[in-house]
């Protein structure tokens, strides 16, 4: 009978969402691993014991140490990072998706939502939060949550077939 | 399903990218201790492949312990044989063998203590004094050659977590303490015989904590 960590198959059912919120969080696209490592090692040397950890800790986690990494940053910097922010969502999704034209308006959709709801609805749809466990990570009402989860999900509806409208339009321009 | 269900369910189908394989070790490195605190026990690669695990759990498995205590059990019992018999042959002899010995000239009676000499010669591959292979081999019932190498395995058993100490230099850490149990197997394939011995350990780690 052989052995194997805990934590491989925890992060290997976990981590790409973890990644996913990281990349959000962080001012440099860069920053996102060493954010989700940081996270990671310190709440799994708390709690790895126990052999199972609830993801909700390591977003709270995440999140934190984005904000005081964020705080270490000087201005400058931060404004030049914001530039760099702006990279496509879509990187961070499977890149099978690029064929995908429904797809890929979804994810520029995503994109173009105010911070506070891209992070409900990553948390929500993808890192499978309750709106319970999204309020703790955020440090927000249940409340304020499931209305800015409604609210963006009511623009992405409007915003997507704007997306595939513009994205023919491009195309034909471009023809 | 209303509209937003079904944006719901599209978004759901995207799979955000899973971390790259450097990623994992790098976070491998990062936890050090702190990732082998708790473990899973994963079946044999043999048995996930349908493989059938049976095939040696036909043959008879000897515990160490009891490999030992039939030994010893037969090693009195054959030193009791060899009492017997030779209490008898010399209670038993010719009283004029004395005699015939001390009647013998001293050259004869030097050839008579060497001859005596070479039918107790040891038997330099044998483990126990005074008993050759092939007498422990009748006596222990199993065979002295055709042993496979040994194979070892460590068998995880539990974690149990001690709590946060305070170190001599006053730093907090966690204590976790293992348990596994070795073992050993010794297998025979000619004979069909395997021997397992197993022995418990424990291992202490300690995991330096943040203050956080």
């Amino acid at each position: 009978m052989n052995t194997e960590p805990i934590w491989k198959s925890w992060f290997a059912r976990h981590g790409a969402k973890l990644l996913l919120f990281a990349r959000q969080q962080s001012r440099r696209p860069d920053e996102a691993e060493d954010l989700l490592q940081e996270a990671f090692v310190r709440i799994w040397r708390l709690y790895g014991h126990t052999g199972e950890v609830s993801p909700g800790l390591v977003y709270r986690a995440i999140r934190r140490l984005a904000i005081d990494w964020a705080r270490s940053i000087d201005r400058r910097q931060a404004r030049e990072n914001k530039v760099a922010l702006d990279a496509p969502l879509s990187f961070s999704f499977d890149r099978t998706l690029e064929q995908d034209e429904r797809k890929q308006a979804l994810l520029r959709a995503v994109e173009r939502l105010p911070a506070q709801q891209k992070e409900v609805v990553t948390l929500k749809i993808w890192g499978e939060l309750t709106f319970d466990e999204i309020a703790r990570t955020l440090d927000e009402s249940l409340n304020t949550v499931a209305s800015r989860y409604r609210y963006a999900l009511q623009k992405l509806k409007d915003w997507v077939p704007e997306e595939m409208e513009g994205k023919k339009e491009d195309s034909s321009a471009k023809s | 399903m209303n509209e937003l269900e079904k944006l719901e369910a599209e978004l759901k189908e995207l799979q955000p990218a899973a971390p790259s394989e450097q990623f994992i070790s790098r976070l491998e490195n990062a936890l050090g201790d702190a990732g082998n605190v708790a473990m899973r026990c994963m079946p044999d690669e043999e048995e996930s492949r349908g493989g059938n695990p049976s095939k040696h759990s036909s043959s008879p498995i000897i515990s160490f312990p009891r490999l030992v205590a039939f030994t010893g059990l037969a090693g009195i019992g054959l030193a009791a044989v060899w009492a017997m018999v030779f209490y008898l042959s010399s209670s038993l002899a010719p009283t004029g063998t004395k005699d015939l010995v001390s009647d013998l000239a001293p050259e004869d009676s030097l050839a008579l203590v060497e001859e005596s000499s070479l039918a107790q010669v040891e038997d330099p591959d044998s483990p126990l004094h005074g008993l050759s292979l092939e007498e422990i081999q009748d006596v222990s019932v199993m065979p002295v050659s055709g042993w496979l190498d040994p194979q070892m395995n460590e068998r995880f058993l539990r974690v149990v977590d001690e709590g946060i100490f305070e170190r001599p230099g006053g730093l907090p850490a966690r204590r976790v303490r293992h348990f596994f149990m070795d073992e050993t197997l010794w297998s025979n394939p000619a004979s069909d015989t395997r021997i397992l011995s197993t022995t418990p350990r424990e291992e202490v780690i300690l995991i330096e904590l943040d203050t956080y």
